[in-house]
């Protein structure tokens, strides 16, 4: 039955005239009884996040201030910040570090624009678009040390063929030897990488595009806007949060997956295309997981770090109020 | 009401408890004696397909032999087997039987996860039929940690109708001969070159072939990366002159991108007909003989290129099965571990494997003795030529080894290092692990 006027609650939750009150014997008061009820319904969820996220994390938060390696556990003390030390004075990580600000960089740029044409293109209606939109989103659904393995034998330089294209097509004329030569290894993997992820930002930014009424195009379209000034004042203004995050976590997923790298190029040559992680898995596999986790806590602390200074930086600012005088 | 108030989140608890804890699983151990069977886990690391289906069957026999133990194979992908195996040894359940390798030997054996079986081989008719290199595998240090399945060795693969068209009457004998070949085999305009080049994944263990095949009269075999003086082999000025020739080798008689390739490209680059010569394991036969464009005639194996004093150091790498120590069910353990490594099941294994063998009787098998074969077999009855060393493959920072000579070869051929460095630094390595620090 609808409220009248004069039944509906005022503002501000307070009951309006002529609305009773529920007697304050009935209210359902908060007991430790209820209390123990909620905490047994969440108790499921508590076990498992404990058991499965939490413990792992400390676990290997305190193992980057110890002496941990597989090969020798008879002395496992703890050596504060020896491992963060070694890994500051290690040239090598040093050069991940670069190497993975080009990888970050390299990869989501690309991946930004060319999943973002991808999604604006496969909104249009036209014959297919389901086929092209499976086609499109399949590299997805495939694991990155497959993609990097089936990559690193299309650069082969002797029988790859990504030369062999280019040769047919005389865009060059002797082959490259794209994972031999760290210039060209580092372009490869971004390559094989965007590829890989562009599918992503095409699935979520198609997503948002799909939430933007068409009243707005058609309003701007009567406006007289152009395509490029309804594209920067309707089209991303209206799906600017799902961009803003699709950014973030790919950030944070780029910088954390090694393993196209892995299946790709091993790191190499020369070690020249490691990054970060992917040099934490091999030092893992040479059994130091103190410094490996060392490495791991730098990663986790940075993202964290990069993931505050963005959401802060792209939080929307609402204007302030001029104060009359 | 209230009861049954509490009663749904009590047995949501009771279910995620459930769950929490039958997700730890029950080992072997516990599950080892239901309805009165012996269940053994066994655990491979090599894995590959068909090696997964001739174990099984391996295992089917030994089922049927053994009334009342019921084994289950784990096969985890090979480039994560080992840390899996760790894994599994460091929890101390969930393993019985495992695949030992000579680089995992020593940090399984350092950690006291795998059990000795020193007390249960003795009297095993098995020992007596092992080769002498079998057996001092089994017997290292006094200890019986694993007993090997077979060993890899390396030998020549060569392309008999390239040399002939260079102008050489068979295949190279020595690396200079090796390189000489090569390079008249090399012309990048027809994508032909010489030399299948291991410049990837296991690049460090082929430069180690070529220098210690330099300083082999001065190696110590027990340890063939020092020489009898005490020091490491990488001191020696041979290796030096090894290494130059091994950079010559690259530049001018393999191809470019061959600076990442790993196993899978280097057998690919002589299989597909792109390089006349390629160093690798007689597990290669069978790839070879797959091969749609190179046939039957055209191939050959000749013995691993000696060095300039005529010798060649012959590292075998192996690998064998041994027992966690962990395991409830070492009896058990032990039993399928001594039928895996005798008789029938270790000769099938070693030839459908193909395996340098671990019994003597092989010697006597027409299988090893014919084609392909041969010059590991020549190779194994010249001992004075081809000098069997021990590398130390077993040691804790065996991981750690490999990937750095890995890419300080990649540093080496492109440019950025030159021998003496990394020579320098390698010496500075093995000294210095060796002194304990």
């Amino acid at each position: 039955m609808a409220l009248t006027e004069t039944e509906r609650p005022a503002a501000g939750g307070t009951p309006g005239k002529g609305v009773p009150r529920r007697p304050v014997g009935n209210r359902r008061r908060f007991t430790g009884r209820t209390a123990l009820v909620l905490f047994l319904f969440m108790l499921p969820a508590i076990v498992f996040v404990g058991l499965f996220t939490y413990y792992p994390l400390l676990s290997g938060i305190q193992m980057a201030f110890r002496n941990y390696n597989l090969n020798d556990l008879s002395d496992t003390s703890w050596v504060g910040l020896d491992n963060f030390r070694t890994l500051v004075g290690d040239e090598m990580f040093r050069g991940t570090v670069r190497n993975s600000l080009v990888w970050v960089a390299g990869s989501l740029i690309p991946q930004f624009l060319i999943g973002f044409t991808m999604a604006l293109w496969l909104r249009r209606r036209f014959r297919f678009r389901g086929a092209y939109q499976a086609l499109v989103f399949f590299p997805w659904a495939v694991s990155g040390f497959l993609i990097g393995i089936l990559f690193r034998w299309m650069f082969n330089g002797e029988f790859g063929v990504v030369n062999d294209l280019l040769m047919k097509t005389h865009l060059i004329d002797t082959p490259v030897p794209w994972l031999a030569d760290a210039k060209y290894a580092m372009v490869a993997v971004i390559v094989a990488n965007v590829w890989y992820g562009v599918t992503f930002f095409a699935i979520m930014i198609l997503a948002a595009l799909q939430s933007v009424p068409d009243e707005l195009y058609e309003a701007s379209a009567i406006d007289g806007a152009g395509k490029v000034r309804t594209l920067f004042s309707i089209t991303i203004p209206s799906i600017r949060t799902t961009l803003a995050l699709t950014v973030l976590l790919r950030v944070i997923w780029i910088f954390n997956s090694p393993e196209l790298i892995f299946g790709m190029t091993g790191g190499g040559p020369a070690n020249e295309t490691h990054i970060v992680t992917s040099y934490m898995i091999q030092v893992t596999q040479e059994g130091d997981y103190g410094r490996a986790s060392a490495m791991g806590v730098m990663v986790v602390f940075v993202l964290l770090l990069f993931a505050v200074f963005y959401l802060l930086a792209i939080k929307p600012r609402t204007p302030r109020r001029k104060v009359a005088r | 009401m209230r009861h049954r108030q509490m009663f749904a989140p009590l047995t949501a608890a009771l279910a995620a408890a459930t769950l929490v804890v039958t997700a730890c699983g029950p080992g072997p151990a516990e599950k080892a004696q239901e309805g009165g069977e012996v269940r053994l886990q066994m655990v491979e690391s090599l894995t590959n397909p068909t090696r997964t289906q001739l174990l099984k069957k391996l295992i089917a026999d030994f089922e049927a032999k053994n009334d009342g133990i019921k084994v289950q194979l784990i096969s985890p992908p090979t480039n994560q087997a080992d840390q899996k195996i760790q894994q599994m040894l460091q929890s101390g359940k969930g393993v019985d039987v495992l695949e030992v390798r000579d680089t995992t030997v020593g940090p399984f054996s350092t950690n006291k996860w795998i059990y000795d079986m020193a007390p249960d081989l003795k009297g095993w008719d098995g020992l007596d039929a092992l080769t002498p290199n079998a057996l001092q595998v089994t017997q290292q240090g006094g200890k019986s940690y694993m007993v090997p399945y077979g060993f890899y060795g390396l030998s020549l693969f060569y392309r008999k109708d390239l040399v002939q068209q260079a102008g050489f009457s068979g295949p190279p004998k020595s690396w200079t001969e090796m390189v000489e070949q090569a390079k008249k085999i090399n012309d990048p305009s027809k994508n032909r070159y010489g030399y299948s080049f291991r410049g990837g994944l296991g690049g460090g263990g082929n430069a180690i072939a070529v220098i210690s095949g330099y300083v082999i009269d001065d190696i110590n075999k027990d340890n063939a990366f020092k020489l009898t003086d005490g020091k490491t082999i990488f001191s020696s000025p041979k290796a030096v002159d090894a290494l130059n020739l091994y950079v010559d080798l690259f530049k001018n008689a393999s191809p470019p991108s061959s600076v990442s390739w790993g196993y899978p490209e280097m057998v690919q680059g002589f299989t597909s007909g792109t390089t006349g010569f390629l160093l690798q394991d007689p597990e290669v036969i069978a790839t070879v003989r797959e091969s749609k464009t190179i046939k039957e005639d055209q191939w050959g194996t000749a013995p691993l290129p000696v060095g300039p004093t005529g010798k060649a150091a012959q590292p075998l790498a192996n690998a064998g099965w041994g027992v966690a120590q962990g395991s409830e069910q070492k009896e058990a353990a032990v039993k399928l571990v001594k039928f895996l490594t005798s008789g029938d099941a270790a000769m099938t294994f070693s030839k459908e494997n193909s395996l340098v063998p671990i019994l003597k009787s092989a010697a006597e098998d027409p299988f090893f003795k014919d084609g392909p074969w041969a010059s590991y077999v020549a190779m194994n009855s010249s001992p004075d030529t081809y000098v069997v060393v021990t590398q130390p493959r077993g040691v804790p920072w065996s991981t750690e080894w490999g990937n750095k000579a890995d890419a300080d070869v990649q540093k080496l051929i492109t440019g950025k290092a030159q021998p003496a460095e990394i020579l320098k630094s390698w010496d500075e390595y093995w000294t210095k692990k060796w002194a304990g620090n």
